[in-house]
């Protein structure tokens, strides 16, 4: 559904996506089999193709060439779709898109292969670019990602964490890619400075609100609807807005404790999935959202007349909007 | 120029790899980087043999030595169970090498080693999944994923600088301190996931596997020196390079 209204929202920009799709085919190909397979396995899981989307967007705002942007388009998806691979290892996740993920089709090792693969692929593919500010941005992005996730595994199941902590590892986690592939689209595409920073601004006020949004569904939504279980985050010790907001709830703090321990029932998932829902914690997640959401689109108003800058509020809205 | 001098400059160079990827919490959960420091050798053997070396050049090594770790450590993840902290900050260190040496390339504006690198990883993963693979693949075959495993990011840091002279001994050099290595984990019963799928291969043949590796190993050492009797290689290199084979 959400992917249906998203190709409605892209419209006028598929030509340009079929040509990004057909080009992660080409990157993904290989002399492996096994890598092959796996490459297929997770091209057809899909994806929202969010990054290709806001650097085609941010590109329209300067000399746009789909055949130059493509270069770093092409490699933004695959840095995420690699990163998810590894992620899958590391959350010990087997489902995905409510698909069997690599390790769990696979192994953990045939995971890490494909995802230094696809690693390997992007960056081979982005040095058609010369340009030596745009992989200072990409690497800078990688490496500054990687350090989110670590901090991410520093801070599970810690209960003294705060709102700011939250802020710090998810604009890592999340909203630093979607930032780079704003500033990115921009700069390939010759974006004077200054739009530049408005649209790097934008993809990084938008970046958070997707992962507030996401961290809002990870509770609200059903398990068929996430094709993994409610309250996943939770589980794995990761302590998101909804719970900061609520952390000294009786029902949250034993259930963290047990998560801790790995000791948590059915019925005590549901009871933390019953508390969350019917807390204030949603709503206030959601309004935090909507302030990054406000501050996306104060950002796109600062930037010239030009017909995208409807498609980027268009697009920036939707991700705030997804269904609760 | 001695062996000492050759040693130190290894040393060096793994401490300067130490320091470009120094990371407080990786290093408290997994360690330092590990570093084969026979394929430091070999990524320094045009340095040690007066080959032209500048600042530029140097950073670059460095980058292949933090390719090489970064890729080591993601074989350090169990197949089936990496829920430890330490097995998934592996994971991470990994990727965290792996972003330190194109970040360290970007500055450095070398478009040109960040494809060949890439190349060469696409490359190695494509090899190091072999064991993984349903395919037969011959004794022959085997060497070479080895071979590629082991060399091919200093191929592609020899091409970059035009040190491709040096190609030839360093496959043969490192592939038999390799194959060495494996017939002594093979000795001691610890096989490796590619030992495993080589003694496969080898089933239906007359001889055993460490008897083929044997023989490989006497025909590589025979082409080693070859190489070095007709290398333009200062003599103390040339005695450290047979040294490093005998002793290893």
């Amino acid at each position: 559904m959400e992917k249906m209204k998203l190709k409605i929202l892209y419209s006028d920009l598929k030509a340009d996506i079929d040509i990004i799709e057909k080009e992660l085919e080409k990157a993904l190909n290989s002399s492996s089999h096994l890598i092959n397979d796996a490459s297929l396995h997770l091209l057809q899981a899909g994806g929202k193709r969010i990054r290709p989307v806001f650097v085609l967007i941010s590109a329209k705002f300067g000399q746009y060439n789909i055949e130059n942007i493509k270069n770093i388009a092409v490699p933004l998806e695959l840095i995420h779709m690699a990163s998810l691979v590894h992620d899958d290892v590391i959350d010990d996740s087997d489902l995905r898109r409510g698909r069997h993920t690599v390790k769990s089709q696979w192994n953990n090792r045939v995971a890490m292969y494909t995802g230094d693969f696809i690693f390997a692929r992007a960056l081979e593919y982005v040095t058609s670019i010369e340009n030596k500010k745009v992989h200072q941005i990409l690497a800078k992005t990688m490496v500054e990602i990687c350090n989110g996730e670590v901090i991410q595994i520093e801070d599970k199941f810690r209960n003294n964490q705060n709102l700011k902590d939250y802020f710090r590892r998810i604009k890592r986690k999340t909203a630093l890619l979607i930032e780079s592939s704003c500033e990115l689209g921009a700069v390939v595409s010759g974006v004077d400075e200054k739009n530049v920073r408005h649209l790097k601004q934008f993809g990084y006020f938008v970046g958070m609100s997707y992962q507030i949004v996401d961290d809002i569904l990870d509770f609200t939504s059903t398990d068929k609807e996430l094709g993994k279980p409610a309250g996943s985050d939770l589980l794995q010790g990761n302590i998101t807005l909804p719970i900061l907001l609520l952390k000294d709830h009786p029902t949250i703090k034993h259930f963290i404790a047990q998560a801790s321990k790995g000791q948590v029932t059915e019925q005590q998932r549901l009871e933390m999935l019953n508390v969350v829902r019917n807390s204030d914690a949603i709503k206030q997640s959601i309004a935090i959202s909507n302030g990054y959401l406000r501050k996306a689109l104060k950002e796109v108003d600062a930037l010239p007349d030009h017909p995208m800058k409807k498609k980027l509020r268009d697009v920036a809205l939707f991700i705030g909007k997804r269904k609760f | 120029m001695d062996a000492t001098y050759i040693q130190g400059s290894i040393e060096q160079l793994k401490t300067n790899i130490f320091m470009h990827v120094r990371h407080r919490t990786l290093l408290q959960y997994t360690g330092a980087p590990v570093i084969n420091e026979n394929q430091l050798f070999y990524l320094l053997l045009p340095f040690l043999n007066g080959e032209e070396w500048n600042e530029h050049i140097d950073k670059s090594a460095i980058t292949v030595g933090i390719v090489h770790a970064s890729l080591y450590e993601h074989d350090k993840i169990n197949e089936t169970n990496a829920t430890s902290k330490e097995q998934q900050l592996t994971v991470l260190s990994g990727d965290y090498y792996s972003g330190r040496y194109y970040e360290i390339l970007a500055h450095l504006g070398n478009i040109t080693l960040i494809r060949e690198l890439s190349e060469g990883i696409v490359n190695r993963c494509e090899h190091q999944i072999k064991v993984y693979e349903s395919n037969q693949n011959s004794l022959e075959q085997w060497f070479n994923t080895i071979s590629v495993i082991q060399t091919e990011l200093i191929r592609r840091f020899y091409l970059v600088f035009n040190f491709e002279q040096y190609s030839s001994l360093m496959h043969t050099g490192l592939l038999l301190l390799q194959l060495k290595k494996e017939v002594r984990n093979l000795q001691n019963g610890h096989n490796s996931s590619i030992m495993k799928k080589m003694i496969e291969s080898v089933s239906n043949e007359e001889k055993t596997l460490e008897q083929l590796l044997v023989e490989k190993i006497d025909m590589l050492q025979d082409l080693l020196h070859e190489y070095l009797h007709s290398s333009t290689l200062n003599d103390e290199l040339k005695r450290y390079i047979r040294h490093q084979v005998e002793c290893s």
